[in-house]
């Protein structure tokens, strides 16, 4: 039972992270763009989602209000920093990305303090309910379902309806996707939106999750959802899924065996540079 | 329907094609002929918006349309089966024609989706495969499917039998004559000359970015200054 719970545990957290990396794939596969700045999307839906949290009592209110602010920042980041740059080599708008997250992060740290601040009200999440052996609190519970939910309606945006067609259309031929009417600067701003959505709702369960938001919580995440990505077979979006949900668990386990010499995220990326060292290519991309 | 008036296009400091008269006439199959690295390609890509106009106009239906962005050409009734079929790999057969019929309303879209079914039957039985996985042939069905899917009047084909078996070649020129029966404008570049000349109406031939030939599909064929041009005797 005891690791069948590590298991549950390592899946909660791949399913925060595949809410995080789909977005970064999503970015990829259209613009062969490493959207580092992610992070500071993440970090802003937590905020937004703890501010109306603590204001309103209602987590209801909080977590639309955290992925419309990030769902407005994410495509904001595209117009005024990606879009001007897309005629340039990738490695440009990658440094511009970087450089907008340390200079959001120190945004972040100057309006709300450098120590973070805690949900005040909504205590109940902290529940933890226990069943057969196995438990599990609220907020847990919430990142599995938000993030099951979340991605069914995206997979059923991209198959089920023309315009998710007509996106994953653009994603492999822009030109000819193009001639045949698809609008490929709404299709931008359409993943910039979702991928923002996504980044948003995540930052306010992991804020949630440790009970604290603070400035430079969205680094470590984005840099998981880099390699991740990678792993996964860069713009590979079930890859892309199969890595973050590997990753939650080896690091579930990790934390728990390796625990007198590795922290978690050094674990994470030990395990990520071996597999890449073996399949550079990522876990379900081609060799070529 | 289609003219190219003191047409030239290219890329950058590249000039691929040199000013060009050409017309095609709806109803009819127009073949544009020439040795590899005439600009047959760069002229097809131009009429339909992805190369350079360098100097002279495209005319459709009487319309200058030499600015416009690739679209809106589609809008007015000009859609491309490419060089290398570039359909989309990933997506389904059925999901590759959606893309196809994208500016027109989706009751529409599934209206002509079903007459390119009875067009290309082997499509139909293929819907839901993804495109990449199709035989080369079929990838070029799709290819014009998905043209046709846009409801056009002139329909671009650039390489009908590159690297296809010899039955899906001639399934893929019988599907030409009958579009071209129901009224539509067909420019063909194919490299297969003979099997080109049986279908053509008119025959154009493109040497070194310049018109070396032109006559009605009956003369070429019995003309052997067709075949001279070719090797720039004329
Ligand atoms: N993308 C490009 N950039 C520069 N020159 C090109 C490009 N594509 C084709 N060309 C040049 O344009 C000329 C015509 O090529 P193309 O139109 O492909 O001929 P065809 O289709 O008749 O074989 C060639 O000299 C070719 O080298
Ligand atoms: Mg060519």
């Amino acid at each position: 039972m005891y690791l069948l719970e590590l298991l549950l545990v390592g899946l909660v957290w791949g399913c925060t992270y595949a809410m995080m990396a789909l977005g970064l794939t999503l970015v990829y596969g259209l613009l062969r763009i490493l959207h580092v700045a992610q992070a500071t999307v993440f970090t802003l839906g937590a905020y937004v989602g703890l501010l109306v949290a603590n204001h309103t009592g209602s987590l209801a209110l909080a977590f639309p209000a955290a992925a419309l602010s990030a769902a407005a920042l994410g495509p904001l980041i595209y117009r005024l920093v990606y879009q001007p740059m897309l005629d340039k080599p990738p490695y440009v708008a990658l440094v511009a990305s970087i450089g907008l997250l340390i200079a959001m992060e120190d945004g972040f740290r100057l309006l709300f303090g450098p120590y973070g601040l805690s949900f005040t009200r909504n205590t109940w999440f902290t529940t933890t309910y226990s069943w057969a052996g196995l438990s599990l609190n609220v907020v847990q519970i919430s990142m599995v379902i938000a993030a099951v939910g979340l991605l069914s309606a995206f997979a059923w945006f991209a198959t089920r309806t023309r315009a998710g067609v007509a996106w994953r259309a653009t994603v492999s031929d822009p030109a000819m996707a193009e001639s045949f009417g698809v609008g490929v600067s709404g299709v931008r701003y359409q993943s910039f939106f979702i991928a923002s959505a996504l980044a948003g709702v995540a930052g306010v369960l992991v804020g949630l999750l440790n009970n604290l938001v603070e400035p430079g919580m969205g680094a470590m995440i984005g840099y998981k959802g880099l390699a991740i990505i990678v792993l996964g077979g860069l713009g590979n979006v079930p890859g892309t899924l199969v890595a973050s949900l590997l990753l939650g668990v080896i690091e579930s386990f990790g934390t728990v065996y390796l625990d007198k010499l590795l922290d978690r995220d050094a674990i994470a990326f030990l395990v990520l540079i071996v597999i890449l060292m073996i399949r550079p290519q990522g876990l379900l991309g081609k060799a070529h | 329907m289609l003219e190219l008036q003191g047409f030239a296009c290219g890329y950058g400091l590249v000039r691929a094609v040199e000013t060009l008269d050409l017309k095609v006439e709806a109803g009819r199959i127009t073949a544009l002929l020439g040795p590899n690295g005439a600009g047959k390609t760069s002229t097809m890509m131009a009429i339909a918006g992805h190369v350079q106009v360098q100097a002279g106009r495209i005319m459709f239906k009487g319309e200058d349309m030499t600015g416009l962005p690739p679209a809106e050409r589609t809008r007015r009734g000009i859609a491309i089966a490419p060089e290398g079929r570039r359909i989309f790999p990933d997506l389904t057969v059925a999901e590759n024609l959606l893309v196809g019929g994208y500016t027109l309303p989706l009751i529409e879209a599934r209206r002509i989706e079903q007459s390119v079914f009875e067009l290309f039957p082997r499509l139909a039985e293929r819907r839901r495969q993804a495109a990449g996985l199709l035989s080369g042939g079929e990838q070029q069905m799709l290819a014009i499917g998905r043209a046709l899917m846009a409801k056009p009047k002139l329909l671009l084909v650039d390489e009908l039998s590159l690297g296809l078996m010899p039955a899906m070649v001639e399934q893929c020129f019988e599907a030409l004559l009958a579009l071209k029966r129901q009224g539509l404008g067909v420019l063909l570049v194919e490299q297969n000359t003979h099997r080109a000349l049986r279908v053509a109406d008119r025959v154009a031939v493109l040497v070194s970015g310049r018109l070396a030939y032109e006559a009605d599909g009956e003369q070429a064929r019995k003309d052997p200054a067709m075949v001279d041009s070719f090797l720039g005797l004329r």
